[in-house]
This record gives structure tokens, sequence and C-alpha cells, in this order.
């Protein structure tokens, strides 16, 4: 398991040891020198043999105190939704720059129990909007969505993002979602990019095939479609017009839709992406983090598509895999990844440079912390996680950010205010 | 004679006058703080970290029970795996796929929120419940547990297996008994026999049974029966032996279909669900209706003394799940699960009115999802399990009346 792995091989390698420089003692006659030298030889082995026992051993030390970003569940935000409204399976959040949290989830997958008041059989609860907007206090400022003139609202809601500009991006993975759609942050309709039912698979130029989620670059304006559900390929469209620039498949390959049959965590890895594609994210520093989701894995490329690494996350997952999506630390470095894993609960903490786990937390459950099928995730500008889950999970959870702790355990569990012993 | 007799009458009639005002005074005034009394009601705020994760990486399924001890310690129990979808099981599938693990069915926490007592399922000599309904620990310390399941919910608690050795699990018997443990899960009694109905006047079979008391004044088990049948039925403790039943307004229970609930129609004469009979300190038997949205109250002999209607426009499931009493000596108030409408209900026991409700449909501390057990400790806190997609167990701390 990955989880094994830990820091501490890393750490091993840091530390650089200075190189021996020639010694010569003054004041000796020549003669004896060989032999002083030999003497002095022999101690500086001695002193080197001892000094890399020292380094091993200071090794295991410094390895228990790797630093890594720790947070605390508030389990009392955010604040309890108006109108007796009941979210459904909630499958995207994001930050704008306001800092304000905005999460889409499917009202469809509301109950008629959780629905009782909509049936008129109860007087809780109802739908809420698909997409809701938070302050950073947790309140409910915003709310919109669904059915409109003009574009396609998607069978099954999937994926949000504000980009630069403020304007606010869905996708959806239902049976004939095949487009993107763009809207305002108040909900007014701007852009449609492909069309419902006309997806023509991984190297159509037009369509996309049940989209999870959109990441919009804001320095070259290019949108990165993680497509999807079907397809097995990421897209970059230019943010304002949509119009098709690039697209690769794993490795940067060409994409191809053939079957994969099941993931195998001992076969060798595949070459394409299972579906889904499930995130697509720009580092500041130009590199995109995908999440192949079925394929328990990272792969990394350059924003041209150019294959650079990648890395697998728990990898005896079966199922729905374990890398279900990326949200970047917020210092300048973006130096630590999140990847939230719905199939194991938890989210790790990721040094982004060497994909290496630091730690984890997170857990099975309905209480605060816990998670059944955390689906999301996203980053404040003051370090704070926003999660969203789906299956039955159906909450919005924020993890405060408290700064740098030396980590004490790969697998933290549940991270409650004061610890839960 | 220093006054004559005119004046002394006088003086009488005024003195009665100034009595009568004062009397009249003083009884507005008491009328005041009477009222003044009944405005008032128990208040609660929810304590979002209790109790403690769960060790082991175990996860709770539908919680259909819980119950606090003499020791203030707080039980539940819920139906496992029987509940859980594979993606939130996926430690004990083959292969294995993921996190979690069904936890044990019967929990047992201390006022801390610590797990400090597991056990729960099959075993020699009983029929453990295919679907666990309530539970409760009785005054000797022993832990009763209603079995309140259908067929149907054998065939999804089905162990996963590979495709090619997968095989329809063998229909198990319909729950029809409640089981009597101690403490530590150790099996001591069992009352009915899983497949066994006989309907409603049976005198040693149940129907799908959904809550379970023990009056310790008459060590007599109150079976709330159930989903099945239509009637409170009465047990010795310690022997199991029939002691009486009797269906709504204290009748003989009739078992034919009454169709869907009308709040508009004339009340039903018969219970429709039976999901809870609990027993007060001055010898009252609070029956939930839970789908006739009513709690009917009897004597313990089942003589019936009133009803009272919680909520009554709600149909699907109905209002009336569970009741607890408020911990008070006189215990003033009831508190009601109602799972369809998702919050508890705040009842004057005297009068059965509602006073106020607390709780919100949703996943967030302090809201409900099928919150259908409640339970109160000695503090006056309440317990509440949820079943569906809830899941949880919460407290509600008491904050003293208001």
């Amino acid at each position: 398991m990955n989880q094994d792995i830990g820091p501490i091989g890393r750490i091993g390698q840091i530390g650089p040891i200075s190189p021996i420089r020639p010694i010569r003692p003054t004041g000796i006659p020549m003669k004896k020198h060989n032999i002083y030298i030999g003497g002095v030889l022999v101690i500086l082995l001695t002193a080197l043999f001892i000094g890399q026992n020292m380094l091993d051993k200071t090794t295991v030390v410094e390895g228990a105190a790797v630093m890594a970003p720790r947070f605390e569940v508030d389990p009392l935000w955010p604040k309890p939704l108006p109108n007796h409204w009941y979210i459904g399976m909630s499958i995207g959040v994001a930050c704008d720059a306001q800092d304000h949290v905005w999460i889409v989830h499917r009202p469809d997958t509301v109950s008629a129990n959780e629905a009782a008041a909509d049936q008129k059989t109860g007087d809780c609860c109802s739908k809420a909007p698909p997409i809701l907007e938070f302050d950073q206090a947790g309140n409910l400022i915003g709310h919109w969505g669904g059915s409109g003139q003009g574009y396609e609202w998607p069978e099954s809601n999937h994926g949000i993002t504000i980009d630069h500009k403020g304007n606010v991006w869905i996708g959806g993975n239902g049976t004939n979602d095949a487009q993107i759609l763009k809207f305002t942050k108040d909900g007014k309709f701007l852009a449609q990019y492909g069309h419902a039912g006309k997806n023509a698979g991984s190297n159509d130029l037009e369509n996309f095939g049940r989209v999870a989620k959109i990441f919009v670059d804001p320095k070259a304006n290019e949108a990165y479609i993680s497509d999807g559900y079907l397809n097995k390929r990421v897209v970059v469209v230019d943010a304002d017009t949509g119009k098709f620039k690039r697209y690769w498949g794993a490795y940067g390959n060409k994409p191809d839709d053939k079957n994969l049959g099941r993931y195998d965590p001992d076969a060798p890895p595949a070459q394409q992406f299972r579906n889904p594609v499930h995130c697509a994210e720009l580092s500041n520093d130009g590199l995109l983090y995908v999440c192949d989701r079925v394929n328990d894995r990272i792969q990394v490329f350059q924003p041209d598509g150019k294959f650079v690494k990648e890395q697998f996350i728990a990898k005896r997952s079966l199922a729905d895999g374990s890398v279900w999506d990326i949200a970047f630390s917020k210092d300048p470095q973006q130096k630590y990844i999140y990847v939230a894993d719905g199939r194991n609960q938890k989210v790790y903490v990721i040094q982004r440079d060497t994909l290496e786990i630091l730690t984890s937390f997170g857990d099975g459950g309905r209480q605060p912390g816990q998670f059944y099928g955390v689906h999301s995730i996203a980053t404040d500008s003051k370090g704070n996680i926003y999660t969203t889950e789906t299956y039955e999970g159906r909450r919005l959870q924020k993890f405060v950010y408290k700064g740098l702790a030396p980590v004490t355990k790969v697998d933290q569990g549940t991270v409650w205010p004061g610890g839960t012993k | 004679m220093s006054k004559p007799k005119r004046s002394t009458d006088l003086f009488m009639g005024a003195g009665i006058v100034v009595l009568l005002v004062s009397l009249a005074i003083c009884a507005a005034a008491q009328r005041k703080s009477a009222s003044t009394r009944a405005d008032q009601s128990p208040m609660f705020t929810v304590d979002p970290l209790w109790p403690k994760p769960l060790p082991n990486h175990w996860v709770l399924g539908s919680v259909t029970g819980v119950a606090v001890d003499s020791q203030d310690h707080i039980w539940i129990s819920h139906r496992g795996a029987d509940s859980l979808g594979n993606n939130e099981k996926g430690a004990i599938l083959n292969p294995p796929t993921g996190c979690c693990v069904p936890a044990p069915q019967v929990l047992e926490f201390d006022q801390a929120g610590n797990l400090i007592g597991h056990w729960g399922g099959p075993g020699q000599g009983y029929d453990w419940p295919q679907s666990t309904g309530g539970i409760a620990v009785d005054q000797k310390g022993n832990v009763w547990i209603a079995a309140a399941g259908q067929p149907e919910a054998a065939a999804r608690a089905a162990p996963a297996a590979p495709a090619a050795a997968a095989r329809p699990a063998a229909p198990k018997p319909q729950d029809a008994q409640v089981l009597k443990f101690s403490r530590t899960g150790q099996f001591l009694l069992q009352i009915g026999e899983a497949g066994k109905t006989e309907g409603s006047d049976s005198k040693t079979g149940l129907n799908r049974p959904v809550g379970v008391e023990v009056d310790p004044a008459t060590n007599e088990v109150y079976v709330a029966d159930g989903f099945g049948n239509r009637r409170v039925v009465v047990f010795d403790a310690d022997t199991g032996a029939y002691k009486r039943h009797w269906g709504a307004y204290g009748e003989k229970p009739d078992d034919s279909n009454l169709g869907p609930y009308d709040p508009d129609a004339p009340a039903a004469k018969q219970f429709r669900t039976v999901s809870c009979a609990a027993v007060s300190k001055d010898g009252q038997v609070y029956v939930c209706d839970r789908q006739n949205d009513r709690i009917q109250v009897f004597q313990k002999d089942g003589k019936f003394v009133k009803e009272g209607f919680v909520s009554k426009t709600t149909k699907g499931d109905g209002s009336v799940w569970d009741i607890a009493f408020s911990n008070d000596p006189q215990q003033r108030y009831l508190y009601v699960a109602d799972g369809h409408d998702k919050k508890i209900h705040v009842l004057r026991r005297d009068t059965l009115e509602v006073v106020t409700s607390f709780g919100d449909g949703g996943r967030l501390p302090g809201q409900f999802y099928g919150v259908g057990s409640v339970a109160v400790d000695s503090k006056g806190n309440v317990y509440t399990g949820e079943t569906y997609e809830g899941k949880r167990v919460q407290k509600f701390v008491f904050k003293g009346m208001k």
C-alpha cells in the first residue's frame, strides 16, 4: 500500500555530506608525514563511519518530524439551510476570489422520504436548488440552477468551478450529457459548449462525453475539461469561445475508447484512462494533475499534454477507485496537494514535488469529519479545505487549516477540534 | 355591648368583600404563574462531537433503537451490513475494495461518548433478527432487542461474493421474536420464534415487533407488535409467559387491511404500525401508532385512557415513531421522534399538546433523516437514533427550561 511508503526514505536522501578536504598537519617532519596521513585517514574514515551511522539515526528521528498541513473539521459549518431545504449527492465544490464556497448537488437524488414536503406527505423537506453559494461564515447567500431557455441543463450535474472572470462552469455526467455550461455568478446563462446526446467519442472536436469537472487557467484563458465518464481524455478549450485547442489520453497518448475491462492492481498500468477522468487541475508552475480515478493514479502533464509522471494512490482500491479530486495548498509554491478518496473515505495530504503521501485524514461515517463518498475538494485563500460528499454522504464540510505540524500518523482518522480522545 | 349589631354586620360584609377580592387576585396571579409554566419547555442543543468516532473503521447501519441504562450508558441497535451499501463496507467484500467495516449491531457508549461495549449477531439457541428493531435495558441490567425484519432484508444481507460463486441466499423466515441478553451479550431468553406469525391474537407468536420496554414495577415486558401485528402484548420479563394484549382503544386487535392513512377520515379503530409502548412512572402506557399519527394512552391492564394526534396531516411512514419521558420526577414532557417530519416533538404529558419541536431535515449535526428512536438520560439529555440513510446516534444536551 502506498500509505506504507511513508516519508522516511525521502528524508534519508537529504542532508548532503560535505566533501572531504585533504588535511595537512603543520609542524610535522615529512618522514612521519605519511604515517600521520595514514592515521588521519583512519580517524577520518572512522569518523565518517560514525557520522554515517549517526546520520542514519538522525534520519529516523527526523522521519517522525515530517511536517505537513494539519486540519480540524468545523462541525458547525455551514449553517443549516433555510426553507427546510435538503441537498442531494453533492458532486462539486469550488471557492471563488471572495472566498465564497460554491457547491453543485443533484436535487433529483433526494428521496421521496427526504422531500416529503414536495411530496405533500409531511412538513419536511424540499429539494434545494442545485447551485448553492455560501459565505465564509457558512451562510447561504445565493442559490440558482435548473432548466432554462437557450441551454441544456445536465441530466446529472457534475463539477463546479468559478473562473478568474467570476463565471461559474458546470459539467454533467448523465447518460446524454455531452455539454458544459457557463453562467454568471447570479445564474445568468452565458455559454454552452457541446450538445446533449451528441457524444462522438474521445476524438470528437465539438462534444464531450459526460464531463466530470472544469478548471480554467487564468493566464492562458483556457479551460481544462475532465472528459469524463464516457470519454477518456483531457480537453483544452478556449475559455471565451469554447473552441477545442488540444486533447490527449493517458501518458499523453491519443485517447482510445476501447473497453479496458475491470481495473486490476496487479496488471501493468493501463495505457488509457479509465472512466471517469475525474479532475484536471493546473498548478501555478504549469503542471496539470489529472485524476484517473478508477486506475487509482494521478498523471501529471505539461499544459501541452506532454506526460511528466504518474503516482498510484491506494493502489489496491477497486470498484470506484481512489483518486477522485485534487486541490492545491494555498502557499505560493503549492507545496502540497490534497486528494479526495471517496472509496477509502479520506483526504490525502501529498507532497507535490514527489507525489508522496505524507498523511491523511477522515474515515467512514456520518459524523463531522467523517465521509461517505467524499467526492470533491477545494481550498480557500486561508488554506482551509472544503469537501462535498456524494452517495448518501450528501454534505459540505469545512476543515480548518491549523498550520504545519509534525506528522505523527500516516492515517489520522477523524480530525476533531481538540482531538478525539 | 359597645358596638351595635348593625355595624358588626357592616364590618363583616366589608371583610368578606376584601377577602373575596384578594382571593380573586390570588387566583388570577396563580393562573398567570400557571400559564407562565405552561409556556415553558425543555431546551436542548446538539453536541456535534458526541459520540467519539468508532474504532476499526466501523460504520453504523440504519439505527433502529436507542436506550439509556441505569449507569447512564447509551445503547444502540442498528441493522449493520444488511443496511450498508457495498461502497461503505468495502473492507468486508471479497476481494476487499476499500473502507469500511459494519460495526457490531449492539453498541454501548459511556457518557463521554466512548464505545465501551459491542456485541450481537447469530448464535446458538436464538434467532438473531434479520433486521433489528428497538432496544431496551431493563432494571436488572439485561438488554432486550426487538426483531422487526422482513425476508427481503435477508436477500440484501447476502454476503458479497465473486460473481461465479454468487448464489441467491435461502430466504430466511420473517422476524417474529424479541430477545433478551445479558449486558455482555450472553443469550438469556427469546419470546416468539422467527417465521412463526399467528396474527394479533396469538399468545405465543409475534409479527415483526418494533419496540420493547420493561416495566420495572411489575417486571413485565411490553412489546410494540409491530410492523406485522396491530397490538401491544405483555409478557413476564423473566419467564416470557404471555400475560395480555390489546389493540387500539383497548379493543380486540383485527388484522384486516386498513388501506392508506387518511387524515380527514374518522380515526381508525385499529392500530396501523405499533412502534413503541412506553410505561410512565405513574403507570400509564404510551403507545406509538406510527402511521395513524397518534399516541394512545392506556392503563397497564389495557384500558384505554385517551389519545393525542401529532402532526396529523403527515402521511407516508407517519409521525409518531418513538417516545421518551422527560427525566423530572413527574415526567411532565414526552419527546416524540418523528422520522417522517425529521424532528423531535416536545409534548406536555398531561394534555398531549405539542409545545415545541426541534430538528430539521439534513445531514448536519442536529438535523435528521429518519429519526426513529429517542431516549433520555438521568441528566435530561436526549439521545436519538436515525434509520434510513441517517445512520447516526446524536446527543442533545438539556439546557434547562425556557
